[in-house]
């Protein structure tokens, strides 16, 4: 594996950089780690407003428990 | 093209994970399938770990709220994409419930976001109708990559129901970007021979025989030649067509296999096409061949062929060198092959033949064995002969002198092809 791919995507791929990649620039390397960051925040964002929503539709009676399963 | 993953199919994939153009990954196509499936992997064990204490949350806390209630709250304000996500960390039973009260519509879009491997247990689960009625909608939208990830996943029940909701086209489609391509054998099993009489049919109609041959690659060999006698029992328009894609995409590799694997008939028929008796289709059938050593796959279509056409595949074989024709000896012996390679020796031209005559001169004594058995119970000794004379007086000698010891019946009938052809040097050593 060449450095570039494991200095670069490491970080983003939790620690775990297959082998193969030597073929791709550090641009594209960058360019990639960079997709992948803003498709994991996109997600974490996309789920706590949809958590949110979630709550104003669930009736009164039950979102106490369910408030308590999700924010402890 | 075993085990081959496509680059551009594996790049869609990884594209869809994070929810990116595979333009704008294209340069992912430069590597091996298998590296950007493997890049793929550990980027779904990522997104899917990025949240994975809220998500695991919400799929505990939708225990609390009933099945119908939890379908609204995921339609509406999780979406297709989380839904996905969460899917997996669900009762599979809770999954199918609250799955009943979703849109079909809803149920392909957040299909297209699911880790199969993730929800096996969910997607096994599932109603037959219920995932023909995906399967469909998935199929109207042209999404097989997403398809082709549930077989495997699914019940047999809801596989065949699934089968019966899309078209032959949609299904070639799917079958090509399979993720799991060992169950390509049990989804063909499944299918009725008219169904597959139809599908080969739409291989041609719609140009899909690289898919089509993708299939036929991951079969068993019974169902090779099932589906090879099929095909060769179609009109010769669908068998034509076959070979101008082996030809334009280079497929000969996959189609080899099929036609050894047909019935001896269906091999005539395919081997006596007009199509394949061009002298640059059999040039590239030669070379996929020694590309793939698909010699043996060769041997059994060679004896079929027209005499035109085999003079045309003699003159080819001129341009073989030594080790080639080690290699076609070698799947002869293995494969039992024998007759067939000694009766396309007898019509090389000179310099092959003896080749080839210096090979038997060289053999080990199992294979000179072998070979004299074969040729004797296929009565081929005047061929053998034929590709013997290219032998010195003192091969001839000694060759002759190793064959002596071969059965009587074996060597009567090889001493009189010899004494026809006026061949002394060979017909006295075996006489001696």
């Amino acid at each position: 594996m060449s450095d570039a791919a494991r200095r670069i995507l490491k970080p983003e791929l939790g620690g775990v950089v297959p082998g193969g990649l030597e073929s791709l620039t550090e641009d594209e390397l960058s360019e990639f780690a960079a997709m992948l960051r803003a498709a994991k925040l996109g997600q974490s964002e996309q789920l706590e407003a949809a958590v949110d929503e979630a709550l104003e539709i669930v009736p009164r009676i039950l979102r106490r428990p369910v408030r308590k399963i999700l924010f402890g | 093209m075993k085990g081959y993953l496509s680059p551009p199919v594996e790049v869609r994939k990884l594209a869809r994970l994070i929810g990116a153009d595979a333009e704008d990954l294209a340069y992912f196509e430069r590597l091996e399938g298998q590296t950007i499936r493997d890049l793929r992997d550990q980027v779904t064990v990522v997104m899917f770990d990025a949240d994975r204490q809220l998500l695991q949350r919400v799929a505990t806390a939708t225990k609390l709220i009933p099945a119908k209630l939890a379908a609204v709250i995921g339609e509406r304000a999780f979406g297709a994409l989380l839904c996905a996500r969460i899917t997996g960390l669900l009762d599979p039973s809770r999954a199918v419930d609250i799955a009943n009260h979703l849109p079909v519509t809803f149920l392909s879009d957040l299909s297209l976001h699911l880790d199969p491997r993730r929800a096996s247990r969910v997607i096994g689960e599932m109603p037959p109708a219920k995932v023909a009625a995906i399967a469909a909608e998935l199929a109207d939208s042209e999404e097989y990559i997403a398809m082709g990830g549930f077989v495997g996943h699914l019940s047999k029940a809801a596989l065949l129901a699934a089968l019966d909701a899309v078209d032959d086209e949609s299904l070639l489609r799917t079958a090509y970007v399979i993720e799991a391509k060992q169950n390509i054998a049990a989804l063909v099993a499944l299918l009725p021979e008219e169904r597959l009489d139809d599908i080969i049919a739409t291989a041609s109609s719609a140009d899909l025989w690289i898919e089509a041959l993708d299939v036929l690659d991951h079969v068993t060999e019974r169902q090779r030649g099932v589906l090879g006698d099929l095909a060769a029992a179609q009109d010769d328009e669908v068998l034509d067509s076959m070979v101008r894609a082996a030809l334009s995409d280079g497929l000969w590799s996959e189609v080899l296999p099929v036609v050894r694997a047909m019935s001896p008939e269906s091999r005539k028929r395919f081997a006596t096409l007009k199509s394949i008796q061009a002298r640059r289709v059999l040039k590239t059938i030669i070379e996929a061949a020694a590309e793939d050593s698909l010699w043996a796959e060769l041997l059994v279509l060679l004896p079929l062929l027209p005499t035109t056409a085999r003079r045309q595949v003699a003159a080819l074989a001129t341009a073989f060198d030594r080790g080639t024709f080690e290699e076609i000896m070698s799947s002869a012996h293995e494969e039992e092959l024998w007759p067939a390679l000694i009766a396309f020796a007898a019509e090389l031209d000179k310099g092959p033949r003896r080749e080839i005559a210096k090979l038997i001169d060289q053999s080990d004594a199992d294979v000179l064995e072998s070979l004299l058995s074969a040729v004797h119970d296929d009565s081929r000794e005047a061929d053998l002969v034929a590709v013997l004379r290219e032998l010195s007086a003192t091969g001839q000698r000694r060759l002759g002198t190793r064959i002596a010891a071969a059965p009587t019946e074996q060597l009567d009938a090889l001493t009189e092809a010899a004494e026809a052809a006026a061949l002394e040097p060979l017909r006295k050593a075996l006489t001696k």
